[in-house]
């Protein structure tokens, strides 16, 4: 069983074909769906970009890192696991032709990019926050925070392409 | 008339550009849903900080202080891209519902927040204390949270419910 007829059987479901809007009165299912994967994706690169924002010392310089990291990150996981949902079922739809397109990819190898670094950093420079709690983070942090930033604006970029581009 | 209007701009000089560049919409449009990010979240941010959820870290005219500035940033970006893509697709936009639900509410959510910014800075010390804070904090809170989230749904269904009127 190889990649593609995966691909196709996954398409071949009949959650695939409801999306999709094959079924008569189904036809407003994709839209829907993708109107929840934007309001879920506003609040996972939202909470991200804060915590950016201040890891670069750009913005909240007075509120400690810990603290915001903490409050931020259960809003982060919860939007990202329904922008993951919606996702998969957008992708379900149309298997073959996300799988093949360019952007759709670059999208995923950015994801991917982000969170090689959301771990380097954890398991970093973040084990040390004590001491930068309250302050400018060091460079390890900052840069961290950078490329943070970066990875999610492509990810958002490049998922908007998907929808001009297949 | 609004129609006669659409068409005459979709036939400018500065229309016809932007069609004929094809990266001119889906950028506008990736730069758009990074300024709804950064809006969204932290209206919802308030919201709740108001509804007594999340970010106790900070008092009201704190969070009000970093935050609101981004969101009128945010908001500024987002009539400029907003602009790009009705002057590139006006008929799109002015035929349908959907668009013109958004501006109202846009209208309304912005109206909303200004007045509440300013009650925030003329008594901080009441906004700050729960005990003290006008019973109008929950209506706006709510009120708020709601327009933003129709907002983003009209403005994703401006795309799917045009073909219908043109």
């Amino acid at each position: 069983m190889n990649l593609h007829s995966v691909l196709v059987s996954l398409q071949n479901l009949w959650l695939s074909s409801v999306v999709r809007g094959d079924i008569p009165g189904t036809e407003w299912v994709f839209p829907i769906v993708e109107t929840c994967h934007v309001l879920a994706l506003t609040l996972v690169f939202g909470s991200i970009v804060m915590v950016d924002l201040r890891l670069l010392g750009w913005t909240s310089r007075a509120t400690s890192i810990a603290r915001l990291t903490e409050e931020t990150l259960p809003w982060t996981w919860t939007a990202w696991v329904f922008a993951a949902i919606t996702g998969s079922m957008l992708f379900m739809s149309k298997a073959v032709t996300y799988a093949g397109n360019f952007e759709f990819r670059m999208k995923f190898v950015c994801m991917a990019l982000a969170a090689v670094n959301m771990l380097v950093f954890h398991f970093g420079a973040y084990r040390g926050v004590a001491q930068w709690d309250l302050a400018r983070p060091p460079a390890a942090a900052r840069l961290a925070g950078g490329l943070s930033m970066t990875f999610w604006i492509a990810v958002i970029f490049f998922g908007r392409w998907v929808g001009f581009t297949t | 008339m609004l129609r006669a209007f659409a068409d005459r701009l979709a036939a400018t000089a500065l229309s016809q550009q932007f069609q004929n560049h094809l990266w001119v919409v889906p950028t506008s449009q990736a730069i758009h849903i990074l300024c709804i990010c950064v809006v969204f979240t932290s209206a919802l941010m308030i919201n709740l900080r108001l509804l007594g959820v999340g970010a106790s870290g900070r008092s009201i005219s704190q969070l009000t202080g970093s935050l609101l500035p981004w969101m009128w940033a945010g908001l500024v970006i987002l009539l400029l891209t907003g602009t790009v893509q009705i002057i590139a697709e006006p008929v799109r936009q002015f035929v349908t519902p959907a668009f013109w639900a958004k501006m109202a509410m846009i209208v309304v959510v912005a109206t909303m927040t200004a007045v509440f910014a300013r009650k925030v800075r003329a008594n901080a010390a009441r906004w700050d204390a729960s005990s003290t804070r006008p019973a109008g904090a929950r209506v706006f809170a709510i009120g708020s949270s709601i327009l933003w989230i129709a907002i983003i749904v009209c403005g994703r269904f401006i795309a799917y419910t045009s073909a219908f009127y043109t």
